[in-house]
This record gives structure tokens, C-alpha cells and sequence, in this order.
């Protein structure tokens, strides 16, 4: 393979083939997409990726999801958890970000992070200005299910009840959930978290890993 | 590419960025390229969080930053487009796991067929016939 170092743009210096550019000798050859070769690799490709994606609906493969920026809206009717950590923090948006407002372009949220949750009809959605983006998934038998899970809401509401509370310890001696707060913030952690007609309002939302059967993904009038 | 048609420079320029085209899979990088990028933006949790979650999080930044090195490694050295491009593909289908759904979807498609057309690529071909008939008229 002759090839030459890196071309750039600018100078426009290219790897010649033998009758590139030759501008009396009629036609120059070009490089082109062979449909055949192409087709080598995008009929695995397209199966395998049938397979994930029918895999992920049926729940048996796990979706990981780190997405935030916009506020969005978790609802779930019941959600069952082991390792519970709960404190407050700050988020910082990007620099000049249009959602900013009059916020400095920071949020006061509370970080709340559960080793092992099971979740009821999860819904989520995002508004998009007119349309919601909307997913649920786990209103079947089979429940969602996630792993480390962490959400920076601004607002939580439900009936909660927890086992082996701890109230009122510094964030970052924090044990059960495996995630540690900034040093001298308020924080509480419990053994296990149940909360019934769960609903957040989040900023920031990483978890580990989502088990979600049923997975709906739809654009819709309405939010959750 | 600048728009400008008017002056010679700018023919120039506009030959120049032809042949630099012709010579590698171009629309093949420049979609995988695209889709690395639009992966990463749909992942805006702050590093910090990322952090918390450890490896796992990480995969979901890793997968799309080497999509978009493979998109512009594939524009930048064509020579060796197969390994790229059977990498791209991989990674492409990886971020449906870790990274978003592949960025709704949108990003794993962009990154899919992008690395199906720079595999299927090949150098030094004879011209369209649409551009035969054009040049001998």
C-alpha cells in the first residue's frame, strides 16, 4: 500500500494514484463504494444489531443511560431498593448554556444514589419544547431493574419508608450505596428504600446498568 | 468548503478538495465521524458524576471519543480504512449498551453506515458513466 502521510484539508497534498489529476488524459479515477463489499459487512451488522435491540426489549440485556442537561421527569409506581444514599450538591451547567436563566448557570440538587433498585412502570420524559420525548418500560410482569443508580433531582415526592435510617451524617462517610459527598454536607443513608408513587424531577441522571423490559420509546404530546 | 466561487483561489480550492475526496472514503468517515460526535452529545452528565459510577459510565464516553477518531482516522489515513472501519462498526454497536441507546439511535445508524461505506471502498475505480458521458460531451 502506497500510502503517504497524513493529508491535510488545507494543502490539499493527496495520495496520488497513477492517473489521478492528470487533466489531458480525459477521466480521473476516483475511489468509490463497492455495493458488494459494503453489503460484507452491513447484512452482520444490521442482524446484530436486530439482535441487541430485540435483546433489550425482552429485558435481557442491559441498557446503560447517562444522560441529562434539560430537567426531566421520572415517575415510577413503586420503586424497591438496597443502599440508599441521599445528599445535596451542586451541578454546573456548560458554559453559557441557553438554559441557564438567571441561575449563574448552577443548580442546587439533591444527589440520590440506590445500589439495587427495582422499579414499577418507569416512565420518563423529557420535554423538547412541544413534543415530550417518552420511555417506559417495565409495565409488564417483569419489572426494571437497575444497578447503581444515581439521580440529581431538584424535586422528589412519594410515600417513602425506609429500614435502618441513618439521618444527619457528614456525605462523605458514606457506606451503603457505595457513592461518596463533598466533606461537611448534610447527608442520610438507609439499608433499604421503598417509595410508592415515586416522582422526580431530575437534572443530572447516571445509573449503572437498566434491565428495562418492554422498553417504549415514543415522542408524545404528553409527559409522564 | 468555502462557497465563495468567484475567484481562481477558490477553484483551486474547490479541485483541490475534489481529488483530496476521490482519495479516501469520504462520505464513509465523515458519517462515523458525525455519529461519535452526536453520541457524545447526547451525554451531558458532568465528569464528576461519571466518576461515581466508575467503569461502567466511563465505557459510555469511551465508545463514541474512539467512533470519532476512527470516522477521522479514516479521512486522515485511508490506507488502512479496513481495520478502522471494522472497529467503527463494533464500536457503533456497542453504544446501543453503554451509551445512550447509541444516542438515540440516531448516532449508532449515522456510525453503522458510515463504517459500512468506508468497508465497501475502494480505490481507483473507473468513473461513473454519468460522468463519462458528461466529460465527452
Amino acid at each position: 500500500m502506497a500510502s503517504s502521510p497524513d493529508a491535510t484539508a488545507s494543502n490539499g497534498s493527496t495520495p496520488e494514484t497513477p492517473e489521478s489529476g492528470s487533466a489531458a488524459g480525459g477521466q480521473d479515477r476516483r475511489g468509490r463504494v463497492r455495493l458488494r463489499r459494503a453489503a460484507v459487512m452491513a447484512i452482520p451488522a444490521t442482524a446484530v444489531a436486530a439482535g441487541l435491540m430485540i435483546a433489550t426489549a425482552q429485558g435481557a440485556l442491559g441498557v446503560q443511560f447517562a444522560i441529562s442537561g434539560m430537567p426531566f421527569t421520572v415517575t415510577a409506581t413503586e420503586l424497591n431498593g438496597t443502599g440508599f444514599e441521599q445528599f445535596g450538591g451542586l451541578d454546573n451547567m456548560a458554559e453559557d448554556s441557553p438554559n441557564a436563566g438567571d441561575t449563574g448557570g448552577q443548580v442546587l440538587i439533591v444527589t440520590s444514589a440506590i445500589k439495587n433498585a427495582t422499579l414499577d412502570h418507569l416512565c420518563q420524559s423529557v420535554d423538547l419544547g412541544g413534543t415530550n420525548l417518552l420511555i417506559t418500560a417495565g409495565s409488564g410482569s417483569d419489572k426494571v431493574q437497575a444497578t447503581d443508580l444515581t439521580t440529581d433531582s431538584t424535586e422528589l415526592s412519594g410515600n417513602a419508608s425506609f429500614n435502618n435510617i441513618e439521618i444527619g451524617n457528614d456525605a462523605s462517610t458514606l457506606t451503603k450505596a457505595g457513592v461518596q459527598g463533598p466533606k461537611g454536607v448534610f447527608s442520610q443513608q438507609a439499608d433499604t428504600v421503598r417509595i410508592a408513587n415515586l416522582r422526580q424531577t431530575n437534572y443530572a441522571t447516571t445509573a449503572g446498568v437498566f434491565k428495562l423490559p418492554g422498553l417504549k420509546l415514543r415522542f408524545s404530546d404528553q409527559g409522564c | 468548503m468555502s462557497a465563495g466561487a468567484r475567484t481562481d483561489d477558490s477553484r483551486d480550492l474547490r479541485d483541490a478538495f475534489r481529488r483530496w475526496r476521490a482519495n479516501r472514503p469520504f462520505w464513509g468517515g465523515l458519517l462515523l465521524t458525525l455519529g461519535g460526535a452526536e453520541i457524545l452529545l447526547t451525554e451531558k452528565a458532568s465528569l464528576k458524576v461519571v466518576l461515581h459510577i466508575g467503569m461502567q459510565g466511563l465505557a459510555g464516553y469511551l465508545l463514541p471519543t474512539t467512533m470519532l477518531l476512527c470516522g477521522l482516522l479514516i479521512l486522515f489515513n485511508p490506507a488502512q480504512r479496513l481495520f478502522y472501519s471494522l472497529l467503527g462498526i463494533l464500536l457503533s454497536l456497542g453504544t446501543w449498551v453503554t451509551s445512550n441507546l447509541g444516542g438515540f439511535f440516531v448516532g449508532l445508524l449515522l456510525g453503522a453506515v458510515g463504517s459500512c461505506l468506508a468497508f465497501g471502498w475502494l480505490p481507483d475505480q473507473k468513473p461513473r458513466r454519468r460522468l463519462l458521458r458528461r466529460e465527452h460531451a
